[in-house]
């Protein structure tokens, strides 16, 4: 392992070239993990995006020599389970505890040989779309460090875009993986509902709630997924799908008569950026040209599903979070009654978007409110799932934009964390419907920020969504462009 | 409309077992009441068309007892005695 051209060809390679390297002895897996460990020393300084970077030697005990993945290093979002690692869900509240055991998404992907190198920053609890409500500091975008990386996934996304890793896990309750992928030129993947164990992940809105993949191309996501899905007796949402290698249609074709409808009422929802209007209607083009028929249509309810998806996530979240109470681990204040334990922990422990999600959440689950809101909101998510199902009767695959504008501002929101919140209802519409989703690079803005677009499809449809995606990257090149600076 | 008072501001957070200082319950009442006002539309929005509700299933599975060491686990604990998690005393002298 020498010269500057192999160092710079190694920083943004494919899985699928690793992979070569890895079996034709080019490379050792020791090599490649102090490779990337490195290159975090080197830059995460400034874009924040790990809560912790292992040890070579400790990465490489876990480390088992054959499969699939076999010695491809990548990061962890801190709220999945890695043993005898810390677990901190970016709070204050989890300080010096360590998991006991590995998720099942974890330890799937070792057994399939691959490498932990490292926990990836977040959002609190995942309670954001920004990477600024981290505990641990906010995590800057690699393209233009003044702006945020979107979230809850940041640290993820960063990651696989700056090259300091080929894959990372994410997690999407909301739009936190596909949201971050827009923003920081990667794919993001989140799965149907089930197809991935929770088992390990700590949970924020349990039904909406799944572990998703940020990688730089789509074959590569398709790799990582094939590797952790499937059946987990441990988690009993999960479901009963066997294992499945989502690689095998990749070959750059589309499927016969693949019709694909674009969700209108989404594309030119008010406030959307003119420039990823283009670029999606560009993309369309693309498919069009290899022989998919692109239709119109209006999904009414999708207007709603932000207000639907702030009830019922937050009243899970109250619920969730009320584990941490200052007992059997994590921090705890000393007071004088276990009463007076319980609120100063948490009020300490707990940062203020946190306490203000576990407030409406209680809110709306109340005596006198869960009426109006919590069951209201459960029959909304109803009719958004029914709509996206009969569209499903019409075409195969939709699309619509990740989100309505490329990365914000640092600081963007901070005076209007509702105005943040609502950009979260091209995403959130898909948790609620339960079904897989993607994020794609599609375009950059005069700014040269990253542009995304999603491709969502019915339940257990990830196959006909990585071929169709991509199909797309086959014909472009956007998933190719890195940002400027991480070269070395 | 939904109106968040102090007082009400006050009580959930007594529910959520979350201290709230003084200078904090005022953000938190905006906070509260921008959610809230925006998610009330659900009420109007609800219809009970002929959705049909999603399918429900009980997820059985063995009863096998695995052998499991809980210490790692008590470990983790703030203050212990043996197998027993210590807290503060319940009721104030």
């Amino acid at each position: 392992m020498a010269g500057e051209n192999f160092m710079k060809k190694l920083a943004f390679a494919s899985i699928s070239d690793l992979r070569n390297m890895l079996e034709q002895g080019e490379i050792t897996p020791e090599q490649l993990a102090g490779y990337y460990i490195d290159r975090f020393a080197k830059y995460d300084k400034e874009l924040n995006c790990a809560i912790e970077v292992f040890d070579k030697e400790s990465v490489l005990t876990s480390f088992c020599p054959q499969g699939p993945l076999k010695g491809v290093p990548g990061i962890v979002k801190d709220n999945i389970a890695q043993i005898e690692r810390g677990l901190s869900c970016a709070s204050k509240i989890l300080e010096g505890f360590s998991s006991t055991y590995d998720a099942t998404a974890v330890s799937r992907l070792k057994q399939a040989g691959a490498l932990s190198i490292g926990r990836a920053n977040m959002d609190e609890f995942a309670m954001g779309s920004s990477t600024e409500t981290s505990a641990f500091g906010i995590a800057k975008n690699p393209w233009d460090i003044s702006r945020v990386p979107g979230g809850s996934s940041g640290g993820s996304a960063i990651a696989v875009a700056a090259g300091l890793v080929p894959w990372a896990l994410g997690t999407d309750t909301g739009g936190s993986v596909r949201q971050p992928a827009a923003f920081c030129g990667v794919v993001g993947m989140k799965p149907t509902y089930g197809l991935v164990s929770r088992y390990g992940l700590v949970a924020y809105g349990s039904s909406l709630d799944q572990i998703g993949v940020f990688t730089r191309n789509v074959y590569d996501n398709a790799l990582v997924l094939s590797a952790m899905a499937g059946h987990d007796m441990k988690d009993s949402t999960s479901l009963s799908v066997e294992k499945k290698d989502y690689t095998q249609k990749l070959d750059g074709s589309l499927k016969e008569n693949l019709k694909i409808g674009v969700i209108e009422n989404a594309l030119h929802a008010e406030g959307m950026d003119p420039e990823i209007v283009n670029a999606i209607e560009e993309a369309l083009k693309v498919w069009e040209r290899q022989g998919a028929k692109i239709s119109r249509i209006t999904l009414p309810t999708l207007d709603h599903s932000a207000a639907a998806y702030f009830i019922i996530s937050r009243a899970e979240a109250a619920s969730n979070l009320a584990r941490y109470d200052g007992v059997c681990y994590g921090l705890r204040r000393e007071e004088s009654t276990l009463d007076k334990m319980y609120s100063e922990t948490r009020h300490d422990g707990f940062g203020a978007e946190v306490k203000t999600r576990i407030m409406v959440g209680n809110y709306v689950l109340s005596a006198g409110h869960a009426g109006d809101f919590y069951n209201n909101a459960k029959v909304v998510q109803r009719m958004i799932r029914y709509e996206f199902m009969q569209a499903f009767k019409d075409v195969d695959l939709l699309v619509m934009p990740t989100h309505p504008a490329p990365a914000f501002k640092i600081g963007a929101f901070a005076q209007n964390k509702l105005q943040m919140d609502l950009q979260d209802y091209f995403t959130c519409s898909v948790n609620l419907a339960g079904i897989p989703g993607i994020s794609i690079p599609c375009g950059f803005s005069k700014d040269k920020l990253p542009i995304g677009m999603q491709l969502l499809g019915p339940h257990l449809a990830e196959g006909l969504i990585y071929q169709t995606a991509h199909a797309y990257q086959e014909q472009t090149d956007w998933h190719t462009r890195h940002p400027e600076g991480f070269d070395s | 409309m939904v109106k968040i008072t102090k007082e009400e501001v006050l009580k959930i957070a007594r529910m959520s077992y979350i201290d709230i200082h003084e200078d904090e319950i005022e953000p938190m009442v905006k906070q509260l009441q921008d959610v809230l006002s925006y998610a009330q539309r659900v009420k109007e929005v609800a219809h009970d068309v002929a959705v049909p509700s999603n399918r429900r299933m009980n997820v059985f599975r063995e009863d096998v007892v695995i052998k499991t060491n809980p210490e790692p686990i008590r470990s983790r604990a703030p203050q212990r005695e043996g197998n027993y998690f210590v807290v503060p005393a319940i009721i104030e002298k």
